[in-house]
């Protein structure tokens, strides 16, 4: 073996060496990173459950008013367990919670639609709120189920309703559409399929990530979207803190 | 060698040990899944500038661009392709006229700024694009903006796509309401109808992929109005850090959170 292939040969072994050693460094901040936050877990958790006892005083009063439409966000994998959804939707009416929107991509929460609104007291669907004798309780809770049906899927249905709109018009040669195609127009064609267009005020996630998992875009311009870890693992304390701190925030809508 | 030179060599050799020592953070965190598309929603410059006292409405604004310098050179260094800027809002239009105005100018002379640097070759890779309703701005700007966008055209190492008079309710409606006049436009019997596809092909930010990770300064837990359509799978990192005081280990830690939860983000990609 001569020089340079010596050269080649070792420069290689140090350049694998290298790598192992950033790799191996690589996993041990992350071991450091997952041991911060199982210790700002447990944290979490015993903040939430003297939060749940009344021992601290700054959550005893919330003003739930300002909190008029709450969505809820649940990953599919939690979503197969109904009895959290309905356990967690039975503490949001204790704190007096009056509009929650569930949603899920793969609309499993829609499916157990009837369930969901037989076992939670006081339940009824958002659409049937207004209704004569829709409820007999004096508070109900209207719920609306959401999916990922009611995101892209819905633009395109309203955005079609524009287009064959647009296309039965007598417009000149060169029209642009911005007469036809504005965000009233949207929004009112959105309605017309059947969508709720009113952005909640809150969304709460539920899932190992903060992501809003494909809630509907055109819904959620402000919304103040807040990371509550698993369902299995939900802390009544740490959904009264979410609450009380959105009921905090001052917003500028970007003025 | 008088005082003046020895600071001034002491700063060099601090300034290359630092770079040395960033290089090396970047080193690691490579070795680790990187973000192919970050983006920023550029929140706290005001609160800033009225927490340092700072004079003069572009104040905060100023102390922004500064630190938007440091993090695309951070981000090009650790390899991020793509990165957007939420610079400025359609909503943003509804504050006071003078401080729309002062914000408009600061874009443009940073704009005329970045053209020289470009034209100078100091970009080193970096393309720049602008999207969003660009002719609600001034001609002025929307000209440099669009000079920019053409000195930088041949620059692959890292994208910069700078988000100003966008929305995304304007996006979408932009969006449904080209692809309709491109469809009315097209020949043929068959029957006229959008998919997805036509609206997405439309829509401003269709010269990225969608984020990976979008970071929000400021302390809001909101996107107000960005990218709400083309984040779905993405991971939401808020922080309480002031947009010009976000440095390297706010980067960093952004970076980790993403690397953290990868293996779920690639499952839920893989479902669509």
């Amino acid at each position: 073996m001569d020089l340079n292939q010596s050269m080649r040969l070792l420069s290689s072994w140090i350049a694998q060496i290298g790598g192992l050693g950033l790799d191996l460094l690589w996993r041990f901040i992350h071991l450091v990173v997952s041991l911060w936050y199982i210790v700002s877990g447990i944290i979490e958790a015993v903040e939430s459950y003297a939060i749940s006892l009344g021992l601290n005083k700054k959550y005893s009063s919330i003003n739930i008013e300002k909190l008029r439409c709450l969505a809820v966000v649940v990953d599919i994998e939690e979503a197969r367990d109904v009895s959290k959804v309905i356990e967690l939707l039975q503490w949001l009416r204790t704190i007096g919670v009056k509009q929650v929107g569930l949603f899920d991509s793969q609309g499993l929460l829609k499916k157990s639609k009837d369930m969901i609104l037989g076992t939670v007291p006081g339940s009824v669907l958002s659409e049937e709120i207004g209704e004569k004798n829709s409820s007999p309780d004096q508070n109900p809770l209207a719920l609306e189920f959401i999916s990922s049906s009611d995101n892209k899927e819905a633009v395109m249905k309203a955005a079609n309703i524009l287009l064959q709109d647009y296309l039965k018009s007598s417009r000149p040669e060169n029209d642009k559409g911005e007469n036809f195609f504005t965000e009233t127009h949207l929004n009112e064609a959105l309605r017309v399929v059947g969508e709720n267009v009113h952005a909640p005020d809150l969304l709460l996630v539920y899932g190992p990530i903060r992501s809003h998992l494909g809630f509907p875009a055109w819904r959620l311009r402000y919304t103040e979207i807040v990371h509550m870890g698993s369902l299995n693992y939900m802390r009544y304390g740490s959904l009264l803190k979410a609450i009380h701190k959105f009921t905090g925030v001052h917003q500028n809508y970007g003025t | 060698m008088n005082t003046q030179e020895e600071v001034g060599e002491f700063t060099q050799i601090f300034n290359a040990l630092m770079s040395l020592m960033r290089k090396f953070i970047f080193k690691v965190l490579c070795a680790g899944p990187i973000p192919n598309h970050v983006s920023f929603i550029m929140d706290g410059n005001r609160r800033f500038a009225k927490k340092h006292n700072l004079t003069g409405l572009d104040a905060g604004h100023r102390a922004g661009f500064i630190s938007v310098t440091y993090v695309l050179q951070y981000c090009k260094e650790i390899g991020i392709p793509y990165v957007t800027l939420y610079a400025f809002g359609v909503d943003n239009f509804k504050r006071q006229p003078e401080e729309v105005e002062c914000v408009m100018d600061l874009m443009l002379e940073k704009v005329e700024y970045t053209i020289n640097q470009a034209v100078s070759g100091n970009l080193k890779g970096v393309r720049v694009y602008f999207v969003g309703d660009l002719n609600s701005l001034n001609e002025r700007l929307r000209v440099a903006a669009q000079r920019l966008m053409e000195v930088t055209e041949e620059n692959k190492d890292l994208m910069v796509v700078v988000c100003v008079a966008y929305s995304t309710s304007h996006e979408i409606v932009h969006a449904v309401r080209e692809s309709c006049v491109r469809k009315c436009d097209g020949t043929g019997d068959d029957p006229v109808v959008l998919q997805v596809s036509d609206v997405e092909e439309c829509m401003y930010t269709s010269v990225v992929p969608d984020p990976d990770l979008v970071i929000r300064t400021g302390g809001g837990d909101r996107l107000s109005n960005f990218m709400t359509w083309q984040t779905s799978r993405s991971l939401l990192h808020s922080t309480a850090t002031l947009w010009p005081e976000l440095g390297l280990w706010h980067l960093v830690w952004a970076i980790l959170k993403f690397q953290r939860m990868h293996d779920y983000l690639q499952k839920k990609k893989k479902l669509d």
